[in-house]
């Protein structure tokens, strides 16, 4: 009995060591957000008296509103984009059986093994060919295929039972019609999985959008214009990094179950 | 378990075909939807992915300076040469295997640790704790990374008493980046393996207990084999996405420096990319990398295939 009680303390304190050690950098992030500009570097805990001035102060100095609604629409946009094309090639992949399906399917693999390096230039090119640069549809177009949300679909449809689509086909309903009416209803747990991740992979997406857009205008860029070659203005860093993680963490604190799954089964990119 | 894997998928039973042989345009119609599905995805794919791809491969036979009005020569096999005579490529080589290292414990250890830790207590909470990092954009790791390892005001230093320059000491960024990017990645890694754990079906371990196996027998004979189709995936990821996890920590917090000592391979791919106007050696570089790791890839597979125990 005593052994197991010592095996339970070591546990937590195993586990509760590790996760302070996690969120730590993630506390003081918010906290020196919190304190007033003349105690940026106090070690003190808790940030008291609290002040509101470091974002106060990145408001005034960047177009904090402007930035966040773009990031918005971005990862929207995307989220919605990468769900739809994947879901129509998810469906393509595990309905039909077709010439070409696996060397198919290993393009869509092998995407992940190209270097975002060798592909940004080429890119950078046609997308200033095609008059998209500066501008936010230059940043999502180019990301609307997402490997990951095929791959992921693929293997949810593969344990779709079969017979749902063939009652439908025997009603007669079309694959546009089944898809809509049979395929989605029921992936729709998984679907808002994904969704969640896309929104999340799309809004901390940074080099891309550097690429593409010249004046700074998501938010994640925005922390990049406080820090300097000369020192970085803390302060108001640490609030922008705060408002750019916060969308997220709200989402996390809303939604933890799906986006752990959703996290688990992807992967990881 | 793994996307690389591939899954079964049952073959569509199709109704039986009719007789009489259908005119070419019907067999057309009815062979088109599945193409017309991934349509999208696969247009999408082969304009932002292997057109430039198959442009980098073009382009790495040639010399280019990236400048429009000027001529691109044809060189032949010379931009590899002169990669592969370059102490350049080897030793960022080497910097990202010093890295897949390092950042293992975070991606293999640590989580197994911690998962067979988690098994025996209620820990939902701590999970939360440890998952917190991985939603951290980058860039706002970054930052927040900077100002605790401020080699002045902050708190690392002034905590430890000590006047480290964690960032810009030779000796020590290499380490500091491996840290900072096992902080971001551990949280996915320890979900990872217990979602592994959840899915071992407890008989055989209890079947073992009936028997009077230790638990730390039970650890090493049962629970351990088992989970190494999933030990398995996890070193595959760290062996192929590394350099993409630490490549935004390194161009926000050291810009690959000090003296190239965080340089890895995708640090030296952006480098050449745009600090060198050299595009044919940047493409070459590319190439490399590529095929590289689709060796390595395929390699892992096949040997995680044969050494994983299955629970059959």
């Amino acid at each position: 009995m005593t052994t197991k009680v010592s095996r339970q303390v070591s546990g937590h304190v195993v586990l509760g060591t590790l996760g302070v050690l996690c969120v730590f950098p993630i506390y003081w992030l918010y906290a020196t957000s919190l304190r007033a500009p003349g105690d940026i570097g106090s070690l003190s805990p808790l940030p008291w008296p609290l002040s509101l001035d470091n974002y106060a102060d990145a408001w005034r100095t960047i177009d904090l509103t402007g930035m966040l609604v773009n990031s918005a629409v971005v990862a929207v946009c995307t989220a919605a984009g990468q769900l739809l094309v994947g879901l129509f090639a998810a469906y393509a992949f595990t309905v039909w059986r077709f010439p070409g399906q696996r060397l198919l399917y290993l393009l869509f693999v092998g995407s992940w093994l190209v270097p975002f390096q060798v592909t940004m230039l080429p890119n950078y090119v046609l997308l200033s060919r095609l008059g998209l640069l500066n501008t936010i549809a230059g940043v999502i177009v180019p990301t609307l295929c997402s490997a990951l949300g095929v791959l992921l679909l693929r293997q949810h449809l593969a344990g779709f039972p079969r017979e749902l689509l063939e009652a439908a086909a025997m009603d007669g309903r079309s694959s546009w019609a089944t898809l809509w009416t049979v395929v989605v209803p029921a992936l729709r747990p998984v679907l808002a999985a994904l969704g969640i991740l896309l929104v999340i992979n799309a809004w901390n997406e940074y080099f891309w959008p550097a690429l593409v857009l010249r004046d700074n205008a998501m938010v994640q860029l925005g922390i990049r214009s406080f820090m300097g070659t000369e020192g970085n203005d803390w302060g108001p860093l640490m609030a922008t990094a705060g408002l750019a993680c916060l969308p997220v963490f709200a989402l996390y604190l809303v939604l933890q179950r799906h986006i752990v799954n959703a996290f688990v089964r992807s992967g990881l990119k | 378990m793994t996307i690389l894997a591939e899954l079964p998928t049952p073959a569509p039973t199709r109704a039986a075909a009719p007789v009489a042989r259908p005119s070419f345009a019907a067999r057309i119609r009815r062979a088109a939807p599945p193409y017309l599905y991934l349509a999208p995805a696969l247009v999408l794919l082969v304009v932002w992915t292997y057109r430039p791809l198959a442009q980098a491969v073009r382009l790495s036979f040639h010399t280019w300076n990236l400048l429009p009005t000027s001529p691109i020569t044809e060189v032949g096999l010379a931009n590899y040469e002169r990669l592969l005579s370059t102490p350049d490529l080897g030793a960022s080589v080497w910097r990202t295997v010093l890295m897949v290292l390092g950042i293992l414990p975070f991606s293999l250890v640590i989580p197994v640790v911690v998962g067979l830790v988690a098994a025996r207590v209620r820990g939902r909470i701590y999970q939360a704790m440890i998952f917190a990092p991985m939603l951290v954009a980058p860039v706002a790791a970054a930052a927040v990374w900077q100002w605790l390892l401020d080699p002045g005001a902050g708190a690392v230093n002034r905590v430890l008493g000590v006047r480290a320059n964690w960032l810009h000491d030779t000796d020590l960024a290499l380490l500091t980046i491996i840290v900072v990017t096992g902080w971001h990645i551990v949280g996915f890694a320890v979900l990872v393996v217990s979602a592994g754990l959840s899915g071992i079906n407890p008989d055989y371990a209890d079947a073992a207990a009936m028997d009077g196996a230790s638990r730390g027998r039970i650890t090493r004979w049962i629970t351990l084999p088992l989970l190494s189709p999933t030990m398995a995936f996890l070193v595959l990821m760290t062996v192929l996405l590394s350099a993409q996890w630490t490549f935004p920590l390194i161009d926000t917090l050291t810009q690959g420096g000090p003296s190239d000592a965080t340089t890895n391979i995708y640090y030296l791919l952006w480098d050449y990319g745009f600090h060198s106007y050299d595009a044919g050696l940047g493409a070459a570089a590319g190439v490399i990398f590529f095929v590289g790791f689709g060796l390595i890839a395929v390699g892992v597979v096949a040997l995680s295939d044969r050494v994983s125990h299955h629970d059959d």
